[in-house]
């Protein structure tokens, strides 16, 4: 896997009159990375993918993909790039495979190499028991991986999907999910807008959240979960009930005075918040094992994306970029 | 038990849905376009024909000319703007799903129904109610009787209104689209007002069943009604004067046809029009060998084969677009050419066999006219959607999106448009033929006619195309299309009807010039257009008019394909 990027933006602004619609977006994605792009109705997300589609022109920036310029090269960024927008665009008495051969025509892919491509596409997405069925009966499920193999067709290096689990039910959505792992196993460079968060956090390998035009945070899940909170958040489950007091009594001592513990005898369990180190924490666990308490599990709780999202989408809007996580896969800049 | 009823600042509203309705439809921005421009032809009309000596015709005669033409010009502008409205309503609603909520409130059918119809009639009475100042002017000026004269058109043009609407609303009851509705409600109107009259001018004087047959059923167009009140004699009846009433019959023709309609339309207003089941998607060559053989029989090209791919040397635009329309399928192709061959072999055997007593121009101009029809009611609904359906299904950003030029887009689909219209036009070729079989004089005189037709085609591809190329909405695009050419198809005649009296001989010949059926019927010498040479004048200003919508066309299709 390449460690280039495929995707290049670089200080991407879109203004309509006053209103700005992207800030100065910077952000790079590598080859054969899947990048999720969140952020609340209207803030940005489309329209950047609409530039990097050749179907905006930004006020000022530059993006690039694969190392054609979006707006100088508008017409070879189609030949490299799959876009799969929010509207599915179909068309009426056109069967699955007529719809698919039209847009293999379009692409000029020649007529033999469009019936095997054809197959391909409709073998990766899943939709070749579909094939004769007319696309304006398509279920929304249907019709969305109907959509993932009509951007497959051409063979693009860089496959933009805007809310592709949008409106699906819980089955369709975890076909989306494994249909874009497919994609990646398959070394397509993946841009994915959703709302649903847990689907971008199974998938992506980086997310970027976006509020009111602006970056806010680049990075893995992880690294944006540390960046959210710089406590870390801990679970200590026992063998049972009776000792909780105790463990959460020594879980206290062993930290700071303002660390936040919760108890759950319920669920035998000891919450707590910590900014302390990895061996203050180990010391902590010892001093546990030490006063009998019966200790099955002591781990670290992962930071929820939908946490991220709600600390960021609810910041102040006029607020300064947030420090953004270096990912070890990219880059962003907002 | 709830009254249910909503309140107005306080007022009780007897039918909520003809107040959001008829709101709805008066703050459209087209409903203030419509209406001022209906003001200010009105006002026009009569602005010009107003007396400027103080001497005048004691027989009122100048003032019932005028009259004449605002009365027609007055149906025509019912029959161009009205349907609109209602052809979309029920349809549109069905499609946001507002209906299923509207059948689940306490409001009956009947109010539904009442509410939706009686709002577009009170649109149609506000537009007849803004020319009432030009009717007042033209009583003033004398020689038009108050009941029978003004009353009793303005009675005719109430009653078409209140049918136009439901007419339209039951097209728009059964349509699934919003274009097909407005194109289901144009065609079916024109039939009325139009066809219905054709054979009564086939079989007037010959007596029997059938005349009489004939007779009533042209009673159902307003315009025989409405031409036999103004004095005009009876439209299409050769001169003979109908011994009965053609006003009164249409009344009682008009209430029951809006009767049916109401009642039919009604009928369907159940939660089973939602009720579409999705193709499952069977296709033929999977079926067995009996299956095949016999839809090969009934179909020639059947519709339910595995299709083909594309070939490399098509342009695959045109391709799409012939299989996503309806009609575009081969066997229907095959069924309207097939239709309009029978068509013009059967009005050339007329002419051979002698059945009725025409001469050959007059033959060859009923096949003008029909052809130039069909042409008005084909190419509008192929041509205006090109690229509005597009935009508005989503379609088009999928098509930006591949490399294609927006040129290749556009010529794909004014391909599909232009083949449909060639063999259509083509079919009606073997009429010609006989006719100049049977009088090889006129061979000259066809070819200029088969031009004139080609040219007017053309004209109607690219004018149509370039006025839905402006909207963003097919029923809107289509609507305005259909307005576009049937006026200028009809409104010509209009002043040709007042030829001499109150126009002059050039002044009808610069209205005629824009005509397409005035320049075609002019070519063949048919009666009453053999006085005027729109030709080559004709052409040329319709060659400029087709160039300025090509423009405009590829330039608006240039700029939907560029990064915005």
């Amino acid at each position: 896997m390449s460690s280039e990027p495929v995707i290049d933006i670089q200080q991407l602004t879109k203004k309509y009159g006053e209103f700005t619609a992207l800030h100065e977006l910077t952000l790079q994605v590598p080859a054969g990375h899947v990048l999720g792009l969140i952020g609340p109705n209207g803030a940005g997300k489309t329209t950047a993918i609409r530039i990097l589609a050749g179907l905006l022109r930004p006020t000022s920036g530059t993006a690039i993909i694969a190392g054609a310029d979006c707006v100088k090269r508008a017409r070879d960024i189609k030949r490299l790039i799959g876009y799969m927008p929010d509207r599915f665009g179909s068309y009426d008495n056109m069967r699955v495979h007529e719809y698919l051969d039209f847009f293999g025509a379009a692409f000029g892919i020649p007529r033999r190499r469009r019936m095997t491509r054809i197959e391909e596409v409709m073998e990766t997405a899943g939709v070749t028991y579909m094939r004769d069925k007319f696309v304006e009966s398509l279920s929304h499920g249907m019709a969305q991986r109907v959509g993932v193999a009509r951007t497959l067709l051409h063979d693009p290096r860089v496959i933009i999907l805007d809310e592709p689990a949008n409106g699906l039910d819980p089955q369709a959505r975890i076909e989306i999910r494994e249909l874009i792992l497919k994609l990646a196993r398959l070394g397509k460079t993946l841009l994915v807008t959703s709302h649903i968060l847990p689907e971008l956090a199974r998938v992506c390998d980086t997310v970027a959240i976006m509020t009111h035009g602006r970056l806010r945070a680049f990075g893995t899940v992880d690294q944006i979960g540390h960046q959210v909170s710089q406590r870390r958040t801990m679970e200590a489950q026992l063998l049972g009930a009776d000792k909780v007091a105790l463990a959460a009594e020594i879980i206290r001592k062993g930290l700071e005075a303002d660390a936040e513990v919760t108890e759950s005898p319920a669920e035998a369990i000891v919450r707590f918040r910590t900014a302390q180190t990895e061996e203050r924490l180990g010391q902590v666990l010892v001093e546990l094992v030490k006063a009998g308490v019966p200790i099955t599990q002591f781990r670290e709780l992962q930071t929820d994306l939908e946490e991220a999202f709600m600390t960021f989408a609810y910041a102040n809007p006029n607020a300064g970029n947030g420090q953004m996580a270096t990912a070890g896969s990219g880059a962003a800049r907002g | 038990m709830v009254k249910w009823r909503l309140l107005d600042r306080g007022r009780p509203v007897a039918n909520p849905i003809i107040q959001r309705e008829l709101v709805g439809i008066l703050r459209e921005r087209r409903t203030f376009v419509a209406l001022s421009l209906l003001s200010f032809v009105f006002a026009l009309t009569v602005a010009v024909r107003w007396p400027t000596e103080p001497r005048m015709a004691l027989s009122g005669s100048r003032s019932v000319e005028v009259f004449r033409l605002f009365m027609l010009g007055l149906l025509g502008a019912l029959h161009l703007l009205l349907p609109v409205f209602p052809a979309t309503s029920l349809v549109r609603e069905r499609n946001r799903g507002t209906l299923g909520l509207l059948l689940n409130t306490p409001l009956g059918l009947w109010k539904i129904y009442s509410g939706k119809l009686l709002a577009v009639f009170g649109l149609a009475s506000l537009m007849l109610f803004v020319s009432l100042p030009a009717a007042a002017a033209c009583y003033a000026l004398g020689g038009i009787p108050l009941i029978s004269g003004l009353g009793g058109c303005y009675l005719i043009l109430l009653l078409t209104a209140l049918e136009l609407c439901a007419m339209s609303l039951l097209v728009s009851s059964s349509a699934t689209t919003t274009d097909a509705a407005i194109r289901g409600a144009y065609g079916l109107i024109l039939g009325l007002s139009l066809l219905t009259m054709v054979p009564h001018a086939l079989f007037v004087g010959s007596g029997g069943t059938t005349e009489v047959v004939a007779d009533w059923l042209r009673c159902l167009s307003p315009l025989s009604a409405l031409s036999q009140l103004l004095g005009s004699g009876d439209v299409a009846s050769h001169g003979m004067t109908s011994p009965n009433g053609v006003p009164a019959r249409f009344i009682a023709l008009s209430c029951a046809v809006t009767l049916i309609c109401s009642i039919w339309t009604i009928s369907r207003l159940r939660f089973s029009m939602f009720d579409r089941s999705r193709s499952s998607g069977t296709v033929v060559d999977d079926q067995s060998l009996q299956v095949r053989a016999v839809r090969r029989v009934l179909f020639i090209v059947d519709p339910g084969r595995r299709s083909r791919a594309m070939s490399w040397f098509v342009n695959p635009v045109m391709i799409k677009e012939f299989r996503c329309r309806k009609f575009g399928r081969l066997h229907w192709l095959l069924r309207l050419v097939a239709a309009c061959a029978v068509l013009a072999l059967a009005l050339a055997i007329l002419t051979t066999t002698r059945t009725i007593a025409w001469d050959v121009a007059t033959i060859g101009g009923i096949l003008v006219v029909l052809q130039v029809a069909l042409l008005v009611l084909i190419t509008p609904s192929l041509a205006a959607g090109l690229i509005c359906t597009e935009l508005e299904s989503g379609g088009w950003v999928l098509l930006q999106m591949t490399p294609m030029s927006a040129i290749r887009i556009l010529w794909g689909k004014l391909l599909s448009v232009i083949l449909t219209l060639a063999l259509v036009l083509c079919a009606t070729l073997p009429g010609y033929v006989v006719i100049v079989f049977i009088d090889p004089g006129q061979r000259g005189q066809i070819e200029r006619v088969v031009l004139c037709l080609v040219i007017t085609a053309g004209f109607a591809t690219l004018s149509t195309a370039a006025i839905g190329s402006l909207f963003r909405q097919t029923a809107m695009a289509i609507a305005t299309a259909y307005s576009f050419l049937i006026g200028l198809c009809t409104l010509p005649l209009l002043v040709w009807l007042g030829r001499d009296a109150p126009f002059g001989h050039d002044t009808v010949e610069t209205a005629l010039i824009i005509n397409p059926i005035a320049a075609t019927l002019s070519v063949i010498r048919f009666p009453g257009f053999r006085d005027y040479d729109l030709i080559p004048g004709h052409w040329w200003v319709i060659g400029v008019m087709s160039a300025a919508s090509l423009i405009l066309l590829v330039v608006q299709t240039i700029r939907l394909s560029r990064p915005r």
